[in-house]
């Protein structure tokens, strides 16, 4: 376990990573959002180690700094992933615990439960997973728990852990037709569409919405 | 197909009650039970684009009931949600009859739970008992009325089970007692934006809607609120996705489904999968990739025999050889016999009579075909093999920029174009309306048109009318796919519903056969008549062969036409079936070679289909647009015949 202080340096590399993706890179934005204390004080040293870059209002990562804030985000969101798609845990628990999973998984364990997850490419709240080195060799070594639903066969099951489509408005779409994380889905066929049935209502889907739905196969007894 | 949306005579001061629900759950069936009025009920999602209004009396008091497009979510995704969204902010119905499919209780309560946000008086209608009983499903339909706290009525709505209880009930509406928590965070920004907002029983509907990121509400947000507040807003909205770092929408969803489930463990009970019935057997190969064609074959074949062979031949040579032959017209002719001046006896039963021509065209050429059509299109629309069909297409539209949903429309516009064009509100993006209204006003030849086209074709050759289909399909298509190139915005996606596979029931496809005819003699005759009229007056003044000679470089030199079909052509200008219908009596009379009846009728098909068309395409889509669809059509009408023309006399195609 490493001291409180790295903690504080990992929770604010984490929060500008975050800022980031919104296209916010405004130092105050960084002062105002952060729950640590001495928050200052941890830039300062973190601009010491060449972690960070401050001009200005303007804050950027380095290099290095990128480096370290990509392996935290995705300890944590892949975390978040686990809690929320395997173990189920409400809402709330999931950003909490993940806030400490985030610093204690090693790289192995990171990319074992990349892989067991199938590699998903969001979070639950819908943010970007960076990519590990798992997602890009494809190994298959370990057989993902979870998959696209598009890899079931016709007449297979599955439940749906989550998804990650390219737009929002196809999740909130697909959303209100009842296609959400835990509803089992059975897929009917695959050519010339997928049609899938959620409940008792059949769909018809295009191929690569078929491919962003991942499920947990179901196991025929 | 006739005028669903028309708004005949709404009483304003009478006290509403408004339908709503999921699509394809049976809300217009309940309409008609209620106010006595046809509603177009079919067998896929969307039959209602348009709001309908009828009156009905409860006790002894009459009101308004409003029947409205089916919504999934009160956020709309389609032009047609948000029609029924905007109706549930802005009215205050006495009632709100929310209809179920009772199968699909759990969406059909993701928009109970939005409602009672709307704290609209509700009452919930379990339709399709029936359906969900067979499927093993049961719903402790006491225990739903006490979660939801409002009247929950089962009904079988087309064998008029329960409808008797809805009109009883209907005045018990209430609000519901559902309510979602959706956690400290977000509720304090409801409760912020709705502070915001004016005075209305809706705010905490309108305020989560806001959150989520609704854009339709734009104009709504400017003219009921000062900038300030709205600036207010924006900013709270912004905060809260921030905190939220994700999709609030899909977050509220969420929120909505968890407690949902909570209800279903307790009310809704599915006692495993039934045996698969035949229906289901013929449903799944109809869309299945190899079995789907021979099925899409044996449809085709169906609607020739039915339409093509019954109506355009057995029923055409019966009603205009034998009764308008033998006896209409010979008998008006005699008695305008009788009357000395020759204007008149010509205005009635001449070349350009309204007897001899309009109403012969009209009545015993197009209405035996138009009749059979619909018949037969009603037993399609209700057995729902249509959004099977959908499934089908859905690779070939993606290549002109649309997707497997666009069928509906497009075969909605082999019965008529006008109501098809009103029907691509059921696309998602703005592209996609455009692109299917341009194909149905260039190319999809509406039931009168196709029926005459086929007649023409029957007794030319097999060849003629593969050739005909061949080049109509094919202008179709690089149309499309030039206009998915040229036509700014984005396919969407293609999530569709598929219903289940029904028999459909005689009582509704002749109810709704009923409906479209009379529409057709509504809307259709009087065209007719004036363009009768118009080719009678131009005769007599002369004016019909100075038209022919100007015409002519386009007629008979471009097209290769003999200069009668300029008349087909004139009238063409007004409803293309009636073109197509002087362009059969040139090819009876031996006018035409089987060449010139093949370029005459492909010039023909790629018109505008009618005045009434045009007009819809206006509506619809602006003038801007409808002016930049028919610049484009007529003059490349007349291009794609004269290519036709060149090509088929430069290889010295006999036909």
């Amino acid at each position: 376990m490493k001291d409180v202080g790295e903690n504080k340096i990992d929770e604010l590399l984490e929060l500008i990573w975050t800022l980031s993706e919104t296209g916010n890179d405004s130092l105050n934005s960084v002062l105002a959002d952060t729950e640590e204390e001495d928050a200052e004080k941890a830039l300062e040293e973190m601009e010491r180690r060449g972690l960070v870059e401050i001009s200005g209002e303007r804050i950027s990562l380095t290099e290095k700094g990128r480096t370290m804030a990509r392996g935290i985000i995705r300890r944590h969101r892949l975390a978040e992933r686990l809690f929320s798609d395997v173990l189920g845990l409400e809402d709330k628990f999931i950003h909490a615990e993940a806030c400490k999973f985030e610093h204690i998984l090693s790289p192995e364990v990171t990319e074992s439960v990349c892989t067991f997850l199938g590699h998903p490419p969001l979070c639950p709240h819908g943010n970007p997973i960076p990519k590990g080195k798992c997602c890009a060799r494809f190994t298959k070594k370990m057989k993902p728990l979870v998959m696209p639903l598009k890899e079931l066969e016709p007449g297979e099951e599955g439940r749906i852990t989550f998804i990650a489509p390219k737009e929002h408005a196809r999740l909130d779409k697909l959303s209100s037709l009842g296609v959400v994380p835990g509803s089992t889905v059975k897929l009917h066929q695959k050519q010339p569409s997928y049609v899938i049935r959620v409940g008792e209502t059949d769909l018809a889907l295009d191929e690569d919405i078929a491919s962003e739905i991942f499920v947990k196969k179901k196991v025929m007894e | 197909m006739h005028g669903h949306g028309e708004r005949l005579e709404i009483k304003e001061d009478l006290e509403q009650i408004i339908l709503v629900g999921n699509p394809n759950v049976g809300k217009s069936v309940i309409f008609s039970l209620l106010t006595g009025k046809y509603a177009t009920v079919s067998n896929y999602p969307g039959t209602t684009v348009e709001v309908a209004y009828g009156t009905t009396t409860i006790g002894d008091k009459e009101f308004l009931l409003i029947d409205t497009p089916g919504v999934n979510s009160l956020i709309p995704l389609s032009e047609d949600e948000k029609v029924t969204r905007d109706i549930l902010l802005k009215e205050t119905p006495r009632a709100v009859i929310q209809v179920a499919d009772s199968k699909n209780l759990r969406r059909a309560l993701l928009l109970s739970v939005q409602l009672a946000e709307m704290s609209l008086p509700l009452v919930f209608v379990l339709n399709m008992y029936d359906e969900a009983k067979s499927r093993g499903i049961t719903i402790d339909h006491r225990r739903l009325e006490d979660v939801l706290g409002v009247s929950v009525i089962q009904t079988v709505a087309t064998r008029k089970e329960g409808i008797d209880e809805v009109k009883s009930k209907a005045l018990t509406a209430r609000n519901s007692s559902l309510r979602v928590d959706y956690g400290p965070e977000l509720e304090e920004s409801i409760e912020k934006v709705s502070k915001l907002l004016p005075e209305s029983r809706a705010n905490r509907a309108i305020a989560l809607m806001l959150l989520s990121g609704d854009t339709t509400l734009t104009h709504w947000l400017h003219s009921n609120l000062s900038h300030e507040a709205i600036e207010e807003i924006e900013e709270l909205v912004r905060e809260c996705q921030r905190k939220h770092r994700g999709s609030i929408y899909y977050f509220v969803n969420k929120r909505r489904l968890e407690f949902i489930k909570k209800i279903l463990d307790d009310v809704f009970e599915y006692r495993g999968p039934q045996e698969s019935t035949y229906l289901e057997t013929v449903g799944k190969l109809s869309m299945d990739p190899v079995w789907g064609i021979p099925v899409l074959l044996v449809v085709l074949a169906f609607m020739y025999a039915f339409v093509g062979y019954f109506g355009a031949q057995i029923l055409v040579d019966f009603i205009e050889g034998v009764i308008f032959g033998e006896y209409i017209n010979p008998f008006f002719t005699d008695a305008f016999a009788l009357i000395p001046v020759a204007l008149i006896r010509e205005l009635f039963v001449g070349d350009y009579g309204i007897i001899t021509m309009a109403l012969t065209y009209s009545i015993a050429i197009i209405l035996p075909i138009v009749g059979t059509f619909f018949i037969a299109f009603g037993i399609l629309e209700d057995s729902g093999y249509l959004p099977r069909l959908a499934i089908m297409v859905n690779k070939i539209f993606n290549r002109m920029g649309l997707n497997g949903r666009a069928v509906l429309p497009m075969v909605l516009g082999l019965g008529c174009d006008t109501m098809a064009t009103l029907t691509t509100r059921i696309l998602e993006s703005r592209k996609e309306r455009i692109i299917v209204t341009l194909l149905l006003a260039l190319g999809v030849p509406c039931s009168a048109q196709l029926g005459v086209i086929l007649g023409v074709l029957g007794g030319l050759s097999l060849a003629a009318a593969v050739l005909w289909a061949g080049i109509v399909v094919s202008v179709l298509f690089s149309v499309g796919y030039l206009a998915s190139k040229v036509v700014p915005g984005k396919t969407s996606d293609f999530i569709f519903e598929i219903p289940p596979l029904r028999v459909p029931q005689v009582s509704n496809i002749a109810a709704k056969t009923v409906a479209r005819v009379e529409w057709y003699l509504r809307e259709a005759v009087p065209l007719f008549i004036l363009g009768t009229l118009l080719l009678f007056t131009l005769d007599k003044l002369g004016a019909l062969i100075l038209l022919e000679d100007l015409a002519s470089p386009v007629v008979t030199g471009l097209l290769g036409l003999p200069p009668q079909a300029t008349e087909a052509f004139i009238v063409g200008f007004l409803r293309r079936d009636y073109g197509a219908a002087g362009l059969f009596t040139l090819a009876k009379a031996g006018m035409m070679d089987p060449v010139q009846v093949l370029v005459s009728l492909v010039t023909i098909t790629l018109f505008v289909p009618c005045i009434a068309n045009f007009l819809i395409i206006i509506k619809e889509r602006g003038i801007k647009t409808a002016m930049a669809i028919v610049g484009f059509i007529f003059p490349f009408a007349f291009l794609v015949g004269g290519i036709v023309n060149f090509v088929l006399r430069s290889l010295e195609v006999t036909l």
